[in-house]
């Protein structure tokens, strides 16, 4: 990477904290308001809203500083650029991505094919998507992703007595 | 001496010392895994502590972390990865010993100084905890509520490169604690209709998603590395243990200062071992007449980086036996698996449940004895988990955090929030937000509202909290704090601009 694509870079990261600090403000402000509905007590000077009030009072003000300061470094060309600097971005995280989307896959099939089933399969396409392929490889990933989902499942339900999801599907 | 003898059939029994060698052997194998933290590593004991007596339970953890504070030394010593934030430090000296030909003296310092570093650090622990146990049951809800700013205020000001990230990371973790029911009247609070929400987020939850999933999503951004699948530890190994052991002893200034400043900065509510083998190795480095050997595989660099880390965890435990208050997240979850066995852990600890406080004194003695003997023993064995590709431990360590997040409620529903919490963890770090404010956040919300409601409940009057004494003094350190880290934001700030200059 050369120093302006470096420098690009970073001026695209500050525009993302920006943003976050904006999601920040408007969130807190919205539960700030939402606190200001929770019952107080008779019992006591402080209700159970004044807390809240408080975390997203000062949550509010922090961000607004914040959204002060990274407007203060943020170039004004370097919107024009912040597009195809987050779609670069996106691009070099592709790995995590796919990765982040088989984990959410299973989860979703968790509860519906069981642990042991499910984790097989999680453990095995990981690996599979990330090792350098060789039939040694895929024998040690086939090896692995069953001690990690029958193994750790009868390791979980024979010893320690904690039973992880059996699945709808075959148990339902 | 009754608790004391009670503590001593407790941890000597053969389940338990079985059960703590398994662990001590767990956290030197998970903290040798580069991305597996030692945090990460009690996480995934706590479920299995469920069905033991508490003691025997702690035990476990401890010897866990006790060997998870030595584990990170083999990937930073013999690949120059920190196995965990604890032993970056390490790197700086172990790593370029090893790659000059000496890997086992690299490691065996390490490991000597480890131990050393824990013994000095049960027994500073047991030294200090119960007098200080004893003046806290005299401290009233405003000084807890002051010492609760006190820790938020460290925690922002020491992790990270932004204070005012750190604060926002802090402020999100208090917003979190603010969900479910509130701890005083039980009145609901943003369960938006939700019935996972109306009892609050479960923090474990919070805590595996936000370090462990976002930690494993970071270790496959470059896919080049990932893939080479590649081993880079080579050589044969010589530990020469007991002339290492000599070389460590040789150098007792520099061991007990680290050791101190371990213990120091693990009592710290927020600081732990990822500063203190930090602080311990610059501190090492002012004081020594030959600083321009440091960074190139001198041996003091190795003791004080390791020995510092190492004392954090008597450290740490003693704001949790003696205050109630977890310093770090792996003393929080340590403090979780009391609570799971109905324990209430504050001041009245010692007071009401010594022979579990003594157990736990003897557990972290023996640990480090274990963790000793482990490592001289097995330490060619551990090292070819060390040489475990990325491949392997992803998927694997991910499956082992789906198993923590619902064995603890037995709920699926937990599983949904740990890949969701597990997304905003990963957006934060990539933002540049420090987690472990977000973490302690979480840890120490409940704590704090509870505290400022009870003394406003008890006595209307606001000003108590300037004029109670010891009240004051934690208030007037959390401005100091403040003021300390706004100090060195703006030093670093204008260095990196004078820098900038020059090169240009």
């Amino acid at each position: 990477m050369s120093e302006n694509d470096k420098h690009q870079s970073m001026e695209a990261g500050e525009i993302a904290r920006f943003l976050s600090y904006i999601v920040l403000l408007l969130t807190s402000v919205a539960l700030f308001v939402s606190a200001g509905h929770i019952p107080s007590s008779m019992f006591e000077t402080l209700g159970a809203g004044a807390v809240p009030r408080f975390v997203f009072g000062t949550i509010i003000l922090v961000a607004f500083i914040a959204v002060v300061d990274s407007l203060r470094k943020i170039p004004r060309d370097a919107w024009d650029r912040f597009g195809a600097d987050t779609l670069r971005w996106v691009k070099s995280r592709f790995l995590v991505l796919l990765c982040f989307g088989i984990f959410v896959l299973y989860l979703l099939v968790l509860p519906v094919l069981g642990f042991s089933l499910a984790s097989f399969a999680f453990v095995l396409a990981i690996q599979v998507l990330l090792m350098p392929r060789s039939p040694v490889t895929i024998l040690i990933a086939v090896f692995v992703a069953l001690a990690f989902s029958f193994g750790l499942n009868a390791l979980f339900a024979d010893v320690f007595n904690v039973f992880l999801p059996r699945g709808d599907l075959f148990h339902g | 001496m009754d608790s004391l003898l009670s503590a001593l059939s407790q941890i000597f029994a053969l389940s338990t010392l079985t059960f703590m060698l398994v662990g001590t052997v767990a956290g030197i194998i998970a903290a040798a895994i580069p991305g597996f933290t030692v945090t990460m590593a009690i996480v995934l004991t706590l479920p299995l502590t469920f069905n033991m007596d508490p003691l025997q339970g702690v035990a476990v953890m401890l010897s866990v972390y006790v060997g998870g504070l030595t584990g990170g030394l083999i990937s930073a010593a013999l690949l120059g990865i920190p196995g965990t934030p604890s032993s970056v430090a390490t790197t700086f000296d172990a790593f370029p010993m090893a790659r000059k030909g000496d890997p086992g003296r690299a490691l065996s310092l390490g490991v000597w100084a480890s131990f050393f570093g824990t013994l000095i650090s049960t027994a500073v622990l047991v030294v200090a905890a119960p007098p200080l146990a004893v003046f806290a049951v005299k401290l009233g809800p405003w000084e807890y509520f002051s010492l609760i700013v006190f820790a938020l205020t460290i925690v922002a000001s020491l992790v990270g490169s932004s204070v005012l990230r750190g604060l926002l990371a802090g402020l999100i973790g208090l917003a979190i604690s603010t969900v479910g029911a509130d701890p005083i009247l039980g009145r609901p609070r943003f369960d938006f209709g939700f019935e996972m929400l109306e009892t609050g987020l479960p923090f474990l939850v919070v805590l595996i998603g936000i370090f462990a999933i976002s930690q494993l999503l970071s270790e496959v951004e470059d896919a080049r590395t990932v893939r080479s699948g590649a081993s880079l530890v080579t050589g044969a190994i010589d530990f020469k243990t007991f002339k290492v052991m000599k070389e460590v002893l040789m150098s007792p200034v520099n061991l007990a200062r680290s050791s101190v400043i371990g213990v120091l900065i693990g009592a710290l509510p927020g600081a732990g071992g990822s500063i203190s083998n930090l602080v311990a190795y610059d501190q090492a480095k002012r004081a020594s007449k030959t600083p321009e050997k440091f960074g190139n595989g001198t041996p003091d660099g190795v003791i004080a980086s390791e020995s510092g880390n190492s004392a954090t965890a008597g450290g740490g435990l003693i704001p949790l036996i003696g205050l109630g208050i977890p310093g770090s997240a792996v003393d929080a979850i340590l403090m979780a698996s009391l609570m799971v066995h109905g324990i209430s852990v504050g001041p009245r600890l010692v007071l009401d449940h010594s022979d579990l406080v003594y157990g736990m004194f003897i557990a972290m003695a023996v640990a480090s004895f274990m963790m000793l003997i482990v490592s001289v023993l097995s330490m060619r064995l551990f090292l070819r988990v060390a040489a475990v590709p990325k491949w392997l431990i992803v998927p694997t360590v991910l499956v082992c955090c789906v198993v923590g997040a619902f064995a603890l409620n037995n709920r699926v529903t937990d599983l949904y929030l740990l890949g969701f919490v597990g997304l905003v963890g990963y957006a934060l770090r990539s933002l540049g937000y420090p987690l472990a404010p977000l973490v302690l956040g979480v840890i120490l919300g409940p704590i704090a509202e509870t505290n400022l409601r009870r003394a406003l409940m008890t006595d209307g009057d606001p000003t108590l909290f300037l004029t109670r004494p010891i009240s004051l003094i934690f208030l007037i350190a959390a401005v100091l704090a403040i003021a300390w880290a706004v100090r060195n934001h703006i030093k670093t700030n204008k260095n990196n601009g004078k820098n900038a200059q020059d090169a240009s």
